[in-house]
């Protein structure tokens, strides 16, 4: 977890987080990027997750713009949050601001990749 | 920046189900297209090494020979350009963040691709130079269907970077070069019907056209105007593009960045005045070369000491063959320029020794440059193009490899090690003007080639037989059975 204030909000605990949405975090984490090997999640590409009425809203962005995996990886999210059970919608919002550093990596995602 | 949302809403709600709703991939052209250049790339290097593994005299004996431009034209049009405009094709759109302009010519461009460049180096091969300009023409009208679209993708992107301006100039010289191409083959052809009275009215026009040209280049001196054709394609083309699109690629590899902006763009600016210059004072064999030459060693300069400050700050320690590969090729720029700026001596004449150091100079810029530096990408392109078409819509649903999981990393060094030797020693029996060295070298080169192919084989299986796995926990892999 990145504690810079500029980045958008992840779950730190079940606590703050809906069943429902932990559910959302989990299908994430089945989305890798075949690059690096690793899971968007840990990669710290999920900016902000929000479900309104069922449907859910997903920012995210690219370890660089113009990344030619990102189409994949917004498939993969939609495929992957399309399948958990009463999702009614999926949209996906590719921001490159505040654009990715290796900062917003989770521990696992650095000592999986190699990346300092 | 936010770029274009996507958005699925399931219209038929069964819980747990994937809806029939199909979530939106890529506007990315069809992966069928790059890889077909891409692997009829590989195909002309592989006949191209072959044929110099049984003719090895043709890297040790002066290169104006019929034979030599055959086997040039092969590697530069038949594996070099195909490459090149293959990645054009899928990356340039992604790079500058639209969509390739049309599909549809793309497609149309890739036949008449092939057929022309067999038919140039067939033609080359038996020195029928009228021939040469017409399958020259056909190629010229594919590259003009290649600039048109490229050109036009160029003119979607939202914002012009580095990397696009340096890939827009480095397609200028590729139109360059190939009007140069057509001047030298109607130079060297003969028109008998020109002047008949009874040939059809518009091919007269053209033949008088033609032979005004040929008349206009007995001018020039005929290696000149050769040597000036040839730096325009390998150094105005390919050595710009491979700058151009390292400035996107090694910082997205590595986790890096470009560090000092002004110095990269130095580096492209530098570089296209250098083309410049050395094109007209080759051509024109004038005095000024090595100040022509020291230009591009100036601009190369620029982009090494920029390479070198993106790659030491690169966030990811590993650097894999492919980023290995690319970056010894870059280092062999060295050599390369302090030869080329050695054979820009005003005045140097035509001995044996400076022959053999021409031979050695255009190896080294064909087969060590160029070659080594897409060889060391298409370690990336290709497994990229592979998973793309195997488990871009698998993502989500069940487990897909990771790229680097897709080939041997040890068949990958054993081709790196093997091609890096055969360069050193096919480089010295250019030297020494020993054939039977040449031979071993170009063997080695062979058997590196031979890894290069192992590994791609392993990962174009990946289409036949992709290794998907399911996804952990039982809704997942229910999902995974689902379509």
């Amino acid at each position: 977890m990145n504690s810079q204030s500029d980045l958008p909000p992840q779950p730190t605990a079940a606590s703050e987080t809906s069943s429902f949405e932990q559910e959302i975090w989990n299908a994430l984490r089945f989305v890798i990027d075949p690059e690096l090997g690793v899971n968007i999640v840990d990669l710290g590409l999920i900016y902000h997750v929000q479900v309104v009425e069922r449907e859910v809203h997903v920012v995210m962005t690219v370890t660089t713009p113009g990344c030619p995996m990102e189409h994949s990886l917004t498939f993969g999210i939609e495929t992957a949050v399309l399948g958990i059970e009463g999702v009614t919608g999926v949209h996906v919002t590719v921001v490159h601001e505040p654009p990715w550093s290796p900062a917003m990596m989770s521990p696992e995602g650095r000592a999986a990749t190699g990346i300092r | 920046m936010v770029s274009s949302p996507s958005s699925v809403v399931a219209p038929d709600l069964r819980p747990g189900r994937v809806t029939s709703a199909s979530p939106s991939l890529a506007q990315a052209p069809d992966v069928t297209i790059p890889l077909r250049y891409l692997l009829t790339g590989l195909g002309a290097l592989l006949i191209g090494v072959g044929t110099l593994v049984v003719r090895p005299e043709l890297v040790t004996q002066y290169h104006y020979h019929q034979h030599v431009a055959a086997v040039t034209h092969l590697f530069v049009l038949g594996f070099i350009l195909s490459i090149v405009t293959g990645a054009t094709y899928q990356l340039a759109p992604v790079v500058l963040e639209t969509t390739l302009h049309s599909e549809r010519l793309a497609r149309w461009h890739f036949p008449i691709h092939v057929i022309s460049v067999g038919g140039m180096v067939v033609s080359f091969w038996v020195w029928d130079m009228k021939n040469v300009g017409h399958f020259g023409s056909g190629l010229a009208l594919g590259v003009g269907f290649f600039l048109w679209n490229v050109g036009r993708t160029l003119g979607r992107a939202r914002h012009w970077t580095l990397v696009s301006v340096g890939i827009a100039s480095s397609l200028v010289w590729l139109a360059a070069v190939v009007v140069a191409g057509l001047v030298v083959a109607a130079a060297k052809s003969t028109y008998e019907l020109v002047g008949r009275s009874d040939v059809f009215q518009p091919l007269a026009v053209t033949l008088a056209g033609l032979k005004a040209t040929a008349d206009f280049m007995a001018r020039f001196d005929a290696l000149a105007v050769m040597h000036a054709h040839a730096h325009l394609g390998v150094l105005g083309v390919f050595v710009l593009l491979t700058i151009a699109v390292s400035y996107k690629l090694v910082p997205m590899f590595l986790i890096s960045e470009v560090q000092r902006p002004w110095r990269a763009w130095t580096s492209i600016v530098l570089l296209n005045l250098g083309m410049a210059a050395v094109f007209l004072a080759i051509l024109l064999q004038s005095r000024w070369k090595p100040l022509a030459a020291l230009l591009v060693i100036l601009a190369l300069g620029f982009y090494g000491t920029e390479l070198r400050a993106i790659v030491r700050a690169r966030r990811r320690r590993q650097l894999d063959w492919g980023l290995r590969g690319f970056l010894t090729a870059q280092l062999l720029l060295i050599p390369t320029a302090i030869l080329g700026l050695a054979l820009s001596w005003p005045g140097l004449t035509l001995t044996e020794l400076v022959g053999r150091l021409e031979n050695a100079y255009g190896f080294l810029a064909i087969l060590g440059v160029v070659a080594f530096s897409i060889l060391g990408m298409l370690h990336k392109i290709l497994p990229f193009l592979v998973w793309f078409a195997a488990y871009s819509r698998e993502v989500g649903r069940s487990k897909t490899p990771a790229l680097h999981e897709m080939a041997s990393p040890r068949l990958q060094a054993v081709g790196y090690a093997a091609w890096l030797a055969g360069l050193a020693v096919t480089l010295a029996g250019i030297l020494l003007a020993s054939t039977s060295l040449s031979r071993a070298g170009l063997v080695l080169l062979a058997a590196g080639l031979a890894f290069f192919f192992a590994q791609a084989l392993q990962v174009l299986r990946h289409l036949v037989r992709p290794q998907l796995q399911p996804l952990p926990g039982p809704s997942r892999i229910q999902r995974a059975s689902q379509p």
